[in-house]
């Protein structure tokens, strides 16, 4: 019965992965193009050959781009202007795909990935906030950060979900029931994003989805971070909610138990958290961030279980984006191994780190992250307000220090989630090895 | 718990690992225009940009586990 039922929740997934990429929901924006400039004429437009298909266009280029600065010899992104539901064939901007990679940058890679690794495997996610703004500062093209990064994201989240089913923490079966839930999540935030791009542009998109990240970072991540020095100070175990508590005494077929992580439930209850996290992951792209505290606030599990039950979500949400962006060939590999170099050593250091410290830990580097990567997306609230007309235009110095703010806030939140993990890992480890375990 | 697995054992495995993972990556970077061109081609092509990263991730993850665990940074208990 028990197999039967992971079964059908299994192949309930791969349906709902296939419908939605058969639909081509989420994937990257319709107005970008692969291809090589051919020639560049005298009356401002351009000879463009499409990738793949080696189909020759004629392109217009927007006044602000000067022919001396395309490249010739190399593949190019290019993004086209759109009015309305149409896309024109002007031509907004130019990315170079596949950027040189010196040593600079390598290291610059490897490092972010180590860091983004140890955290999604103490954590269950994070990375992927700050390695797409990573790359795109390295000159990356942001559709291909977005598509190199998830695919480094689904075999990190695996090898993470491996070690920590195998260290007893992560539950497979809660995992694939919201992994399913949150695929549905994502179709309905996408057709929230595509609803508000229609009615206030790209601008009130950006708005939304930054008002989203500050509200929904700053109440979730002061309660965890609230929890977490409760936690700490009255030196007790985690207690499980009373909404958690109250939700499992609910009897609404079908009651589904998960054995790793103790709990019976009703599936009626894992449903909306599951399609909150898609939602958010469709949103803002990190689901981790409601996924995490929905597993133990509301339905109930340790920080160590939902955290561990996170990356079986990740690696499900993952791979499906990752099939959609590779549909649309925008996968630097380069740029995926590169960091998977370093973060599958950093994964499988944060999946151990788990086992030497208490639950609150977790909590804490939760809320940590959660609210430093707040002010980076906040600062970049002003912009879009400008952008609106909602409030007087930025002077470009003012940008500048906005931008700066957000990026080096990024920094910041990873850097402290480092230190923090490693500090509090050593101390585990010594006092461990203090204690002959 | 477990008897923990021997040091030798734990270095010819990271070894092994280490030396396939290295091939794997030379392999991909002395090949990278052929790489760059064939993974982005969009449509069924996305099979090679997956696989390639599933494939990656079993022979670097199983070097950076026995690295790991060579250095002795293992999980409490010795899972």
């Amino acid at each position: 019965m028990k197999r039967l039922l992971m079964a059908m929740v299994i192949v309930l997934v791969c349906c709902l992965t296939a419908t939605v990429v058969l639909a081509g929901g989420g994937g990257p924006p319709k107005n970008l193009i692969k291809g090589f400039f051919l020639k560049i004429n005298p009356d401002h437009t351009a000879i463009f050959k499409k990738d793949v298909t080696g189909e020759e266009i004629s392109l217009k280029l927007s006044e602000d781009i000067k022919p001396e600065d395309i490249p010739m010899n190399r593949k190019v992104l290019v993004t086209l202007k759109t009015e309305g539901h149409e896309i024109t064939n002007e031509v907004k901007r130019i990315s170079i795909m596949f950027i040189d990679l010196p040593v600079s940058k390598v290291i610059a890679l490897l490092v972010v990935g180590l860091i983004g690794g140890l955290l999604s495997g103490f954590i269950g996610s994070g990375g992927a906030f700050v390695l797409t703004p990573s790359m795109m500062s390295l000159g990356v093209p942001g559709a291909v950060a977005v598509a190199s990064n998830m695919c480094h994201k689904f075999p990190k989240a695996m090898v993470g979900a491996y070690k920590r089913w195998k260290y007893g923490q992560a539950d497979v079966k809660l995992g694939l029931f919201m992994a399913a839930s949150a695929i549905v999540g994502v179709q309905i935030g996408i057709q929230i994003q595509k609803y508000i791009l229609d009615h206030w542009g790209n601008a009130g998109s950006n708005l939304y989805v930054s008002l989203m990240f500050v509200i929904i970072l700053v109440v979730v991540g002061t309660y965890v971070f609230y929890d977490a020095f409760k936690l700490k100070k009255g030196g007790k175990e985690a207690e499980v909610t009373k909404l958690a508590l109250a939700l499992q005494k609910i009897n609404l077929p079908p009651m589904i138990h998960f054995k790793q992580a103790g709990i019976t439930i009703s599936i009626w209850f894992t449903i909306p958290v599951g399609v909150a996290t898609g939602m958010l992951a469709a949103t803002i792209a990190v689901g981790g961030f409601i996924g995490v505290p929905g597993l133990i606030y509301v339905i109930g599990a340790s920080a160590v279980v939902a955290s561990a039950t996170e990356l079986v979500i990740a690696f499900v949400m993952g791979m499906w984006g990752s099939i959609q962006w590779g549909l649309s060939g925008l996968i630097d590999i380069r740029l995926t191994l590169l960091i998977l170099a370093a973060s599958l050593i950093g994964v499988q250091l944060g999946a151990l780190g788990t086992t030497y410290v208490k639950d609150y830990m977790i909590k804490i580097v939760m809320g940590a992250v959660m609210l430093i990567v707040s002010v980076s997306r906040g600062a970049k609230i002003p912009a879009y307000l400008a952008d609106l007309g909602l409030r007087p235009p930025l002077t470009p110095q003012t940008a500048a220090l906005y931008d700066a703010i957000s990026f080096w806030a990024l920094v910041a939140a990873l850097g402290a989630a480092g230190i923090i993990i490693s500090a509090a890992m050593i101390r585990g480890m010594l006092q461990a090895r203090a204690e002959g375990l | 718990m477990k008897p923990k697995k021997s040091k030798r054992a734990l270095a010819i495995k990271t070894l092994v690992f280490g030396a396939l993972s290295g091939t794997l990556y030379y392999l991909l970077f002395s090949n990278v225009d052929w790489v760059t061109t064939t993974y982005t081609m969009g449509g069924w092509h996305t099979v090679y940009p997956v696989g390639t990263a599933l494939l990656f991730s079993f022979v670097h993850g199983a070097f950076a586990s026995n690295f790991l665990a060579l250095l002795g940074i293992e999980p409490k208990g010795g899972h």
